[in-house]
Formats: structure tokens, C-alpha cells, sequence
């Protein structure tokens, strides 16, 4: 047994292990592993506490208060919700704009974005639907995830699609994220209802996700509807726009982290 | 100890400890039901391990107590989030976690409004903030904040790592990850001056 055993065994929580004869020997020898264990076995839980008073003064406030709550949906049942908010403003927006992109694109290239599209809102979904009740299980950071997201897309987009330069480009590129906001302001505002059910522990989080999710049913509704497949305005003004709503929510959900701790000061 | 007889000890404190956890669990139920008792139960298991993560920063004793009463409102308001079956705990860390944060962010913003006062311009009984600061937690403080607060949750408020990762939001992997790094760094600091022993 060496130091990396010991400090592996206090990340596997592995007590008995520092109990063996070997890793007794190695914590004779060895002064630093010795006033390790040390320190981190005083950190056991034998702190002051407060004042029963205090407590009592806590107790009071809260059965002051006390009704019976209605306990937030099953997971399943909030994600159908996000589901849903996804495919009605994508049909909403592929209603009123058209489906001309369907048409352009070939079998493969529709299948393989919409579907990259659709596994990204529902990842973003999921992860919304954990930070609504906090002390869930996140298997994907919900820090990396938007990130993660946006970078994968970018890179099915530039594989199935190809450069080739074209006039008006940023025209164009204006002309879609004209189009497609609407559509992602029209997920936005179910999407705050949902999310309103639940508890938001950080508004800039979740803003960043909610956004791009919102962003994202409008990306969808543009690759329907536009018909220029080069990839630099895809990735630019469809993938742009899932983005900048990302961005967006993230400003939105620090406003709203500012004043919620201004109101906690006051 | 033999480490047959540690096994066995340990194993009886984790059972004892998962019956804590459903009755936890049946009485979180309960508040959630409008049950008068419910709260008080809840307040005297939880807030002593709550307070001690909140000692465990850089906080003063009155800073802690103010924590913790911040942290019972949230738990109150946000109390129809915990669904029956979860763990309690990471649940009411994670609510911990965000009212130490915006605590923190008070200070600071008061901090910087404010002028600060020399020592003979307190007024009388003023006590300046206790930093009782065990030697775990000065040996801690050299840590990056989310090791620390990871270290803290791990050894502080006894949390699993599973459950760390949920009052973290965070994937159990990156949880180990950080713990990882901090024991390293530790053992780095409490023995600079020599290399690991084989």
C-alpha cells in the first residue's frame, strides 16, 4: 500500500481498508498519510449546534405556514409537457412558415438533423426536468450539457452539410433568425409555466438550458422550412439562433438570480 | 480494531443510518401532508448537520444560525419538490448549497457598500465574527471552493457520494473526481517537503 491507496480509499469511503496491516505499516512510515487520517477522521460530525430556541423560533415560523401541498408531477409526466411544448411550436412554425427544407434536403441529411435536433431537446428536456426538483440524479452535468450540445450539433451540421459559398449571406442568415424567433418565443413561455412548478436553485442554469431547449424548437422549425442547405447558414443562423436563446435565457436567469438575492436581503 | 469487526461495525452504522434515512423520507411525507409535528421532527434531525456545513465555511456563528433559517423558509416554500422515495438529504443540501451561495453574495454586496469599521469605533459588546476554525477546516480552506465544498459534504455532513452528487447537480464522477483531487492535495499540504512513500 503506497499514499495514492490511501487517499483512494478515503474516495471509495473504504474505512476497513486503512485497517489492514499493510495499510498500517505504510501510516507508520509515513507522517503526511498519518496526519491525513487524522485530520479527516476529526472532521466526524460532533459540531456545536444551535440553540434549541433558535430551533424552536424556525419551528414556529414553518407551522405558521403549514398547509398541505400538492406534490410536483412524476418526471414522466413533466417531461410529456416539454414534449409537448417542443413539437407544438415546431408544428406552429413549420405551419405558418412551410416545409420547403423537406424537399431540399436529402433522406439522409433530414433524418440524421432532425433526429440530432430532437435527442438534443429531449436531453435538455431531461436535464430541466431534474433541476426542477433539486437533489436529482444528473447524469450529464447540467454545467456541460448546453455546451456539449451546441458543439455536437455544429458537428453533425458541418459532416451532413456542405460549404460552398453563396450571395447574401448574411441577409439570409438575418432572414432565418427573423423567422425562427417567434417560434422559439412561442416555446418560451409554456416552458417558464412548466418550469415555474418546480424549484429553480440557479436561474442562470437553468435560463441556459430552458433557451436553448426554446431556441432549439425553433432551429427545428427552420431546418423544415428553409430551403438553402449550405452549412455555414445553418450553422450560423438555425444552430445560431438555439445559441443566442441559450445566451438569452442565461442573461434572464442572472436578472433573476441578481434580484432574488436583493429580495433575500431586504 | 480487527478490520472483520470495523466491517461489521461499519455495516451496522450504514444500517442504522438508511432507517434514519426512510424515516426521513416518511416525514417529509408528512410535512408535505400538513402535519403539525412533522416540521419540528424534520428540524431537530436535520438543521444540527445543516449547521455544520455551515460552520465549516468561513462563516461566523450568528452568519450560520442566519443560514440555517434562511434555509427552512427555502425548504418550506420549495417543500412540494421532494418526491416521496428520494433521498432527503441531498434534496435539502442542494436547497442548503443555494442559500449559502446567495448568503455569500449578500456579504459581499454589503461589503462593498459598506465602510468598514475600526476597531475603536465598535460600540461596546460588539463581537467581532468567531471563525471557530478546527484544525479540519483550516486545513480545508486551502482547497478550491468546489473541493471544498465537496470535502465538506463528504465528511462534514456525511453525505455518500451518490448523494453529493445530487445536492450538487453534478455526475458522480465529477464528484469523485474532485474528491480525488482535494485527499491529493491535503496529503500534499500536511507533507510538502516529501515525495509519497512507496
Amino acid at each position: 500500500m503506497n499514499c495514492a491507496d490511501i487517499v483512494r480509499s478515503f474516495v471509495d469511503d473504504a474505512a476497513a481498508s486503512r485497517s489492514t496491516p499493510q495499510a498500517r505499516e505504510h501510516l507508520d512510515r509515513c507522517p503526511g498519510c498519518r496526519q491525513l487520517v487524522a485530520a479527516v477522521t476529526a472532521a466526524g460530525p460532533d459540531a456545536p449546534v444551535s440553540s434549541s430556541a433558535a430551533l424552536r423560533t424556525i419551528e414556529r415560523e414553518l407551522v405558521r405556514d403549514l398547509h398541505p401541498v400538492r406534490r410536483i408531477a412524476a418526471r414522466r409526466y413533466i417531461l410529456a409537457g416539454f414534449s409537448a411544448v417542443f413539437l407544438c411550436a415546431v408544428a406552429f412554425g413549420v405551419y405558418r412558415l412551410g416545409a420547403f427544407g423537406l424537399a431540399v434536403m436529402s433522406p439522409i441529411q433530414s433524418v440524421a438533423i432532425l433526429c440530432a435536433l430532437v435527442l438534443s431537446a429531449g436531453l435538455l428536456a431531461w436535464s430541466l426536468v431534474n433541476q426542477m426538483s433539486p437533489g436529482s440524479l444528473h447524469r450529464l452535468s447540467p454545467e456541460v450539457l448546453p455546451l456539449t450540445i451546441a458543439a455536437c450539433l455544429a458537428v453533425v451540421i458541418a459532416v451532413l452539410f456542405h460549404f460552398y459559398g453563396e450571395d447574401h449571406f448574411w441577409v439570409r442568415i438575418g432572414n432565418c433568425l427573423k423567422m425562427g424567433t417567434p417560434v422559439g418565443l412561442l416555446a418560451a413561455l409554456p416552458l417558464w409555466l412548466l418550469l415555474r412548478g418546480g424549484a429553480v436553485l440557479s436561474p442562470k442554469l437553468t435560463g441556459l438550458a430552458a433557451g436553448m431547449f426554446a431556441g432549439l424548437a425553433g432551429a427545428t422549425a427552420l431546418q423544415i422550412h428553409c430551403r438553402n442547405v449550405e452549412a455555414a447558414h445553418i450553422l450560423l443562423s438555425h444552430l445560431g439562433l438555439a445559441v443566442l436563446a441559450s445566451f438569452a435565457g442565461f442573461l434572464l436567469g442572472l436578472i433573476a438570480e441578481r434580484l432574488g438575492t436583493r429580495r433575500g436581503r431586504s | 480494531m480487527e478490520p472483520a469487526l470495523l466491517a461489521e461495525q461499519v455495516e451496522a452504522e450504514r444500517v442504522e443510518a438508511d432507517e434514519a434515512v426512510l424515516s426521513l423520507d416518511r416525514w417529509m411525507g408528512r410535512y408535505q401532508e400538513g402535519d403539525p409535528n412533522a416540521p419540528g421532527v424534520l428540524i431537530a434531525a436535520i438543521s444540527p448537520g445543516l449547521l455544520r456545513f455551515f460552520r465549516s465555511q468561513p462563516v461566523s456563528r450568528e452568519q450560520a444560525d442566519d443560514l440555517l433559517q434562511d434555509t427552512w423558509l427555502r425548504i418550506h416554500r420549495v417543500r412540494h419538490t421532494y418526491r416521496p422515495g428520494e433521498p432527503v438529504l441531498p434534496w435539502v443540501y442542494a436547497i442548503a448549497r443555494r442559500a449559502r451561495v446567495d448568503g455569500y453574495r449578500r456579504e459581499m454586496r454589503i461589503a462593498a457598500h459598506e465602510k468598514p469599521t475600526r476597531p475603536d469605533e465598535a460600540g461596546p459588546g460588539t463581537d467581532p465574527p468567531r471563525h471557530e476554525a478546527p484544525a479540519f477546516e483550516t486545513l480545508i480552506a486551502a482547497l478550491p471552493a468546489s473541493q471544498r465544498e465537496v470535502i465538506t459534504l463528504l465528511k462534514v455532513s456525511d453525505l455518500t457520494l451518490e448523494e453529493v452528487a445530487r445536492a450538487t447537480s453534478s455526475t458522480v464522477g465529477a464528484v469523485k473526481q474532485k474528491a480525488h483531487r482535494a485527499y491529493k492535495r491535503l496529503r500534499e499540504l500536511l507533507q510538502p517537503e516529501e515525495k509519497s512513500l512507496p
